[in-house]
């Protein structure tokens, strides 16, 4: 496996510091996590844009929508898990408001590993991508952050989910020229005759999967989504129609991510057998956040059976 | 409007005041020929707080900074927020009569699409944090504008508003003003039956806030309090004593939000 330089909770706290010193308005809030997600290194540089606000998820929500209310650009940021007790705040303040407010979680599907299926969090897609206004983004690896970040708080306007995971980030996008657009996938390798779908750290596997596939005489194209809301229609219509057959796969539940999304459009717009791999449960703890993938059958491996599944 | 703190109440705008909350009262009862499942109880135990504030004190203005904020966190009493609304002229009788149609502007609860709401609530709990967001972005931009926030005794309940009275305080914000109106009752019964709520004062002031009391259908009162608020180097909570119902006798102090048309026909007669 790749390493890469940085974690995937590193690469964003240095870029949060790098945007700091561009856009004036952005201010970070965080409950109690400042560390732990890298938001205090946005702390060391600019003290007074900092809030840390104790472990107090709800009233941060509301904070960060009074402080856009003033005209600043909050960022708020938290461990996935934690973020949702204050799903209700989010989507009655902050989306029913429309304000400008960026969430941006750590600790994301299994990578906090350690700490067990209390800390891990495999439904925040399904729960953010059902607001409206909310957009969902989710990199796929350092290189994925250092392209989409910038844009983000440059561009866009409006909340947005954007979903970081901890230590464990294998190179995915590395070298790849592309530069991220809101609402648009990316083609990260070309094939006839299955489409494996997924946004995230478990990309590595999609690649791995199919090149095994390679190996059997099979070709098959791997999308990194990274815009889950909005999605790219157009993309998985054109590869549903090229390769007749998807495969999803998230480090996330099943019911509502991202292989719901990706179906809700293939039904529409061009009907094909689809299998998902993900979370159907809660997690568990374990030494390693690949541990849990691998005992879940989130990988390559259950990729692969899937996809024989397809072509049966 | 506004900017009339510290100025000493005449009795000629205390009877302007009077008139107007007089007026608003009506129309909240009034609404109730359209609408039967408006909040009337709550929304009565706020005019005079609500009268008071947009008369005598919040600023008007649209520089974010610079003009104050009125959050009115208890949202269901929405209809005397709008009610003194159509009093400015913000919006028309029309509009008022058709609260909570579907082709209506004013909503159930508040919604900032409607001109001069500053947050759309509702859900209970989550006006003050709100509050303190607005509260702080304004002393870091320097502006001289103030945050006032309407809650009520049964939304005390909310863990949220633990989390914001804690925070208020660490962030040392003096330009922050809250209502708590002290009517007594809440959705299924009285507060006092559902969860004690005797402590709140002394929790507040033992926080950090400053508490004050008032009568919170007396305008001298409420005048007197909200000058003293101004003054004060911390975050301010106005315990306000008020009645849910208060003036529409068929339901006044109880735990009814609503009554018939007739009822209302009865009183807009007879009163």
């Amino acid at each position: 496996m790749q390493g890469n330089i940085y974690s995937m909770r590193d690469t964003f706290g240095k870029l949060l510091v790098e945007m700091g010193e561009k856009l004036k308005d952005i201010v970070v809030i965080t409950a109690d996590v400042g560390d732990s997600s890298r938001a205090s290194y946005f702390k060391e540089k600019f003290p007074d844009r900092y809030f840390n606000v104790g472990i107090s998820e709800q009233d941060m929500i509301d904070f960060a929508a009074g402080l856009s209310a003033t005209g600043f650009k909050p960022v708020v940021v938290d461990f996935a898990m934690f973020l949702m007790r204050a799903w209700e705040q989010i989507r009655n303040a902050v989306a029913r408001m429309n304000l400008d407010v960026k969430f941006v979680v750590t600790h994301s599907g299994y990578s906090d590993s350690g700490d067990g299926s209390s800390h891990q969090c495999l439904e925040d897609i399904s729960l953010m991508r059902v607001l409206p206004n909310m957009k969902v983004i989710i990199p796929a690896d350092p290189a994925d952050i250092r392209r989409s970040f910038p844009v983000i708080m440059e561009e866009l306007r409006g909340p947005l989910y954007y979903r970081v995971g901890r230590e464990y980030s294998p190179s995915i996008t590395d070298g790849l020229e592309y530069d991220f657009k809101l609402g648009k996938a990316y083609v990260l390798k070309e094939g006839d005759d299955v489409a494996i779908m997924g946004a995230g750290v478990v990309l590595w596997d999609a690649l791995r999967a199919a090149e095994e596939l390679e190996k059997k005489g099979i070709s098959a194209s791997v999308i990194n989504l990274l815009s889950i809301k909005p999605i790219d229609e157009q993309t998985i219509e054109y590869y549903a129609r090229k390769t007749g057959r998807i495969v999803t796969i998230e480090e996330h539940s099943i019911y509502g991510g991202i292989g719901s999304a990706v179906s809700e459009v293939v039904v529409k717009r061009y009907p094909v057998p689809m299998r998902f791999v993900g979370a159907t449960g809660f997690g568990r703890s374990a030494r390693s956040q690949r541990d849990l993938l691998d005992f879940y059958g989130i990988n390559y491996k259950s990729i692969i059976s899937s996809v024989m599944e397809l072509l049966k | 409007m506004g900017e009339r703190d510290g100025i000493p109440i005449s009795l000629e705008e205390l009877n302007k005041l009077k008139e107007i909350a007089e007026r608003a009262r009506r129309k909240v009862i009034r609404m109730l020929f359209y609408d039967q499942t408006i909040h009337v109880g709550s929304s009565l135990s706020s005019i005079e707080i609500l009268t008071t504030l947009f008369y005598r004190y919040v600023k008007d203005g649209k520089d974010p900074i610079n003009r104050d904020w009125f959050i009115l966190s208890k949202g269901h009493a929405a209809p005397a927020l709008y009610a003194i609304m159509s009093e400015r002229g913000l919006v028309s009788d029309d509009d008022l009569w058709k609260i909570q149609d579907i082709s209506g502007m004013l909503q159930g609860h508040p919604e900032t699409f409607i001109p001069g709401v500053d947050m759309s609530t509702g859900s209970l709990g989550q006006g003050l944090s709100f509050g303190i967001g607005v509260a702080q972005g304004i002393k870091m931009r320097g502006g001289s504008g103030r945050v006032y926030v309407v809650m009520g005794d049964g939304e005390q309940d909310e863990g949220q508003v633990w989390e914001a009275m804690t925070h208020a305080v660490a962030r040392k914000l003096d330009n922050l003003i809250a209502f708590i109106e002290i009517n007594g009752f809440q959705l299924d019964d009285s507060t006092g039956s559902v969860k004690p709520k005797e402590f709140l004062p002394d929790v507040w002031r033992s926080v950090g806030w400053k508490v004050l009391n008032c009568d919170g259908h007396d305008f001298i009162s409420l005048i007197s309090t909200i000058d003293e608020a101004i003054k004060a180097k911390a975050p301010v909570v106005i315990f306000a004593n008020t009645v849910r119902g208060k003036g529409f006798p068929v339901i006044e102090n109880t735990k009814k939000q609503r009554s018939s048309p007739d009822d209302a026909r009865k009183y807009l007669l007879n009163a």
